[in-house]
């Protein structure tokens, strides 16, 4: 109870030490969002689509179903931590994608063989977290560039699933997809006042939750933190910048391991052949990091903004006609909009720090 | 530092209000016209149904499944008047949520869902509607409902003419070896391979003439490599025609035949499937086997239409056309589509149709196809039909039995002689 409230008066005073930076940030982000939804109103104009109905659509139906918003919302979620905290440490991990199937691939061997989902996560983040460490490792202790690892690594892992898919975890009833997570290990969903919701979702915010106190209120995201800002300076303070990144890969491989296993255990229950279920979402996790200014508590809500927007997409299509890639556009317009100002901030303070140097 | 940053802020917001303000007289400019149009055909004497086709994973472009399925419902409704969106889903996960929301709404009298991915997610929902109809095509839930059509091929018909066409080519080539590059070990992949290897048989019945016959499961539908590896293979065992069926992997297929032919190894043909696919390569695929999806999404509208609707399964055929052989006009159509959507690069829909046409008087011989009139007579007279296995033991039996030759294993009714 004691630490409780010592951390909530630590948030307290944080919020009131930056008051003016987080009315900065805000009113940045209305400005953008105006701007962005103008930009792609402007588009749907030219192209010929009326942008009042479209955008009444987008919102309406994105939004009209709680459970699928927030359901959708969790995998993303948690590949966005999965590019934030190695971002924060000065390492670029595209890898959330492979992490991801890994993290599912394996807690469905887990699951359907102890019928325990809770074990299942657990193994599923370990993986995760093992391919992560494994990335870090390469690129510690042999050069290896993490890009590269990951785009390699993804597709292994992309191949992998489906050669298990096809030739040993197929469901013989339904051959294209896998054989399902026992009915006794599903995470099922709790009554809410908006609705029954999986549970997943709450225990995708409460990994953000913790996840952002690692960040921000422990030694190792301290070290995290400044061996991203400057290496030299970590060094200078005493921490090792190469365990750093070690840290975060394997803390980022495991948010998308159980983004990963929470889909499969809470949500689809099975991988089907064409890989629909897990493509993507590594990919998409980036735009949500990056739109959540890769803040633990900013992803929360940019995975949802981000679900709304597939959601409502899709609906695009049926009720207006319009093609399907419309959507996607309409999407990366609002979503460039949104992320500028912080691209914009750290060009900015990137400079600065040039010129202060050249002095 | 800070004011600096607000001053900016401010006036970005100034801007962007002045963009807002434009496109909301833009907006309110196009709405303004738009209710005119609206009650003109509002007061038409009939009910205008409403159908949602809703595509599988990657919607349209695919040359094959889904455009297929736009183009029945496209004559759906130019033909029956019905009113048609489309829908394309992102995922798997998303198809449970759809399929519930669209149920709720009511606003829709079928909804048409193309592919099998859509299995799972129909048979978890239809049950919660029972006043929405669903049509599945080309799977089954393997439940009967009232409210729900699912329409399945008769693969093993149209793979039959094919294997006739195919043994006779490979005899004009100079060989006597046909093949297949088969995607997954599957059911609807066994029906190909028995009327496939029934086709050969078939031949070499009627004319005497040996037919040698290669199958090969690659074990995915989804990689080109696969498939170029796979149909080197057959190639270098002697393989004159193969048949493509593994969906996007037997385009690696088409690349195999296209090399062997450039890199002068030998001269082969491709045959392809579902779609026309002539237009890939019209100098080496003279042909291509129809699965009409088309036809099936107008089937399952024309049922509600008509008033005719009753649940259960339903199989096309060559009878119902859902099944056959792309005639040249399938083939122009479809050579225009990829034209449209630049697939088609250094050719026009014409040349496509010039060259098959050719290719198909020069190899096809009118013997061959008095055969396959003959078999296609006797399948849509109801006078022979094939068996469709329920387990892969039955499957291999009626292979082993084939490949004796003994063409009645294959047969539910009828025989041949």
């Amino acid at each position: 109870m004691m630490s409780l409230a010592h951390f909530l008066m630590k948030f307290r005073e944080r919020i009131r030490a930056r008051y003016e930076e987080y009315l900065v940030i805000t009113i940045e982000t209305l400005a953008s969002a105006i701007i962005g939804f103008s930009i792609g109103a402007l588009v749907l104009y030219i192209l010929g689509f009326n942008p009042a109905k479209i955008y009444f659509i987008l919102f309406s139906k994105g939004l009209s179903n709680p459970n699928y918003l927030l359901s959708k919302s969790t995998p993303i979620m948690l590949t966005g931590l999965a590019f934030a905290i190695p971002m924060l440490a000065g390492v670029f991990n595209i890898g959330g994608e492979g992490q991801l199937y890994i993290g599912a691939l394996i807690s469905l061997i887990v699951v359907t063989s102890t019928h325990n989902p809770a074990l299942g996560i657990l193994a599923g983040m370990v993986a995760g977290a093992a391919l992560g460490t494994f990335k870090a490792v390469l690129k510690v202790y042999r050069g290896v560039n993490e890009v590269i690892a990951a785009i390699m690594l993804n597709w292994v892992m992309y191949f992998l699933i489906l050669y298990l898919l096809t030739e040993k975890l197929y469901n013989p009833q339904i051959p294209h997809e896998s054989i399902p997570v026992p009915e006794d290990a599903r995470l099922g969903k709790i009554p809410t006042p908006i609705g029954d919701i999986r549970l997943i979702f709450f225990i995708a915010v409460i990994a953000s939750l913790i996840i952002y106190y690692i960040l921000y209120y422990t030694n190792i995201g301290y070290m995290l933190r400044v061996a991203g800002l400057s290496p030299k300076t970590a060094k200078y303070a005493g921490f090792n910048p190469n365990l750093a990144i070690i840290y975060s890969m394997a803390l980022g491989g495991a948010m998308a391991g159980l983004g990963g296993s929470l889909l499969l255990i809470g949500y689809v229950y099975s991988i089907d052949t064409t890989m629909s279920t897990l493509f993507g979402l590594g990919f998409t996790g980036i735009g949500v990091a990056l739109l959540g200014r890769n803040n633990p508590i900013g992803i929360i809500f940019s995975a949802i903004f981000f679900s709304m927007l597939i959601i409502g997409g899709e609906m695009i299509e049926l009720l207006a006609g319009a093609p399907p890639e419309l959507a996607d556009v309409l999407t990366g317009v609002i979503v460039i909009a949104l992320a500028l100002p912080y691209m914009y901030r750290m060009l900015i303070s990137y400079m600065r720090i040039r010129r202060l140097i050249k002095k | 530092m800070l004011r600096k940053s607000i001053s900016k802020v401010a006036a970005l917001t100034i801007v962007a209000i002045v963009i807002v303000i434009i496109v909301v007289a833009a907006a309110l400019f196009t709405i303004g016209p738009a209710p005119s149009p609206s009650p003109s055909p509002s007061p038409t004497p009939a009910k205008k149904y409403k159908v949602a086709i809703l595509f599988d994973v990657g919607g349209r472009g695919d040359l094959s499944f889904n455009d297929m399925a736009w183009l029945g419902a496209e004559r759906a409704s130019k033909e029956l008047g019905v009113e048609v969106s489309y829908l394309t889903p992102k995922s798997l996960q998303d198809m449970i949520p759809l399929l519930e929301s669209l149920s709720e709404s009511g606003e829709y009298d079928i909804l048409v869902l193309i592919g099998f991915l859509w299995t799972g997610p129909l048979n978890q929902t239809a049950d919660k509607y029972p006043q929405q109809k669903f049509a599945l095509i080309d799977a089954t839930t393997g439940v009967i409902r009232d409210n729900e059509v699912d329409i399945l091929f008769r693969e093993q018909e149209c793979a039959s003419l094919v294997g006739i066409i195919a043994a006779g080519m490979a005899y004009e080539l100079g060989g006597n070896t046909i093949g297949a590059v088969a995607g997954m070990d599957i059911p609807p992949l066994w029906k190909f391979h028995i009327g496939y290897l029934f086709g050969a048989k078939y031949f070499e019945l009627k004319t005497g003439k040996k037919v040698n016959f290669l199958w090969q499961y690659t074990g995915t539908f989804t990689d080109t490599q696969a498939g170029y590896t796979t149909g080197m293979q057959l190639l270098q065992q002697g393989a004159k025609v193969l048949y493509g069926l593994a969906g996007l992997t037997h385009v690696g297929m088409f690349n195999a035949v296209i090399d062997w032919n450039k890199e002068g190894k030998g001269k082969a043909f491709a045959i392809g499937q579902d779609a026309s696919q002539e237009w890939y390569a019209p100098e080496y695929i003279p042909l291509s086997g129809a699965k009409r999806v088309d036809v099936a999404v107008y089937t399952a509208i024309e049922m509600v239409v008509k008033g005719t609707w009753k649940g259960g399964i339903i199989t096309l055929g060559l009878k119902e056309e859902g099944v056959g052989i792309w005639d040249l006009d399938g083939v122009e159509w479809f050579a225009e589509l990829a034209k449209e959507t630049g697939q088609l690069k250094d050719m026009t829909p014409d040349d496509v149709y010039n060259t098959v046409k050719s290719l198909r008087e020069q190899y096809i011989k009118d013997y061959v196809w008095d055969l396959v009139n003959e078999l296609a007579e006797k399948i849509k007279k109801g006078e022979i039909a094939f068996k469709t296995p329920m387990t892969h033991e039955e499957y291999d039996a009626i292979i082993s039995e084939l490949l004796k030759g003994n063409l009645n294993a294959a047969l539910e009714k009828g025989s041949v002689t």
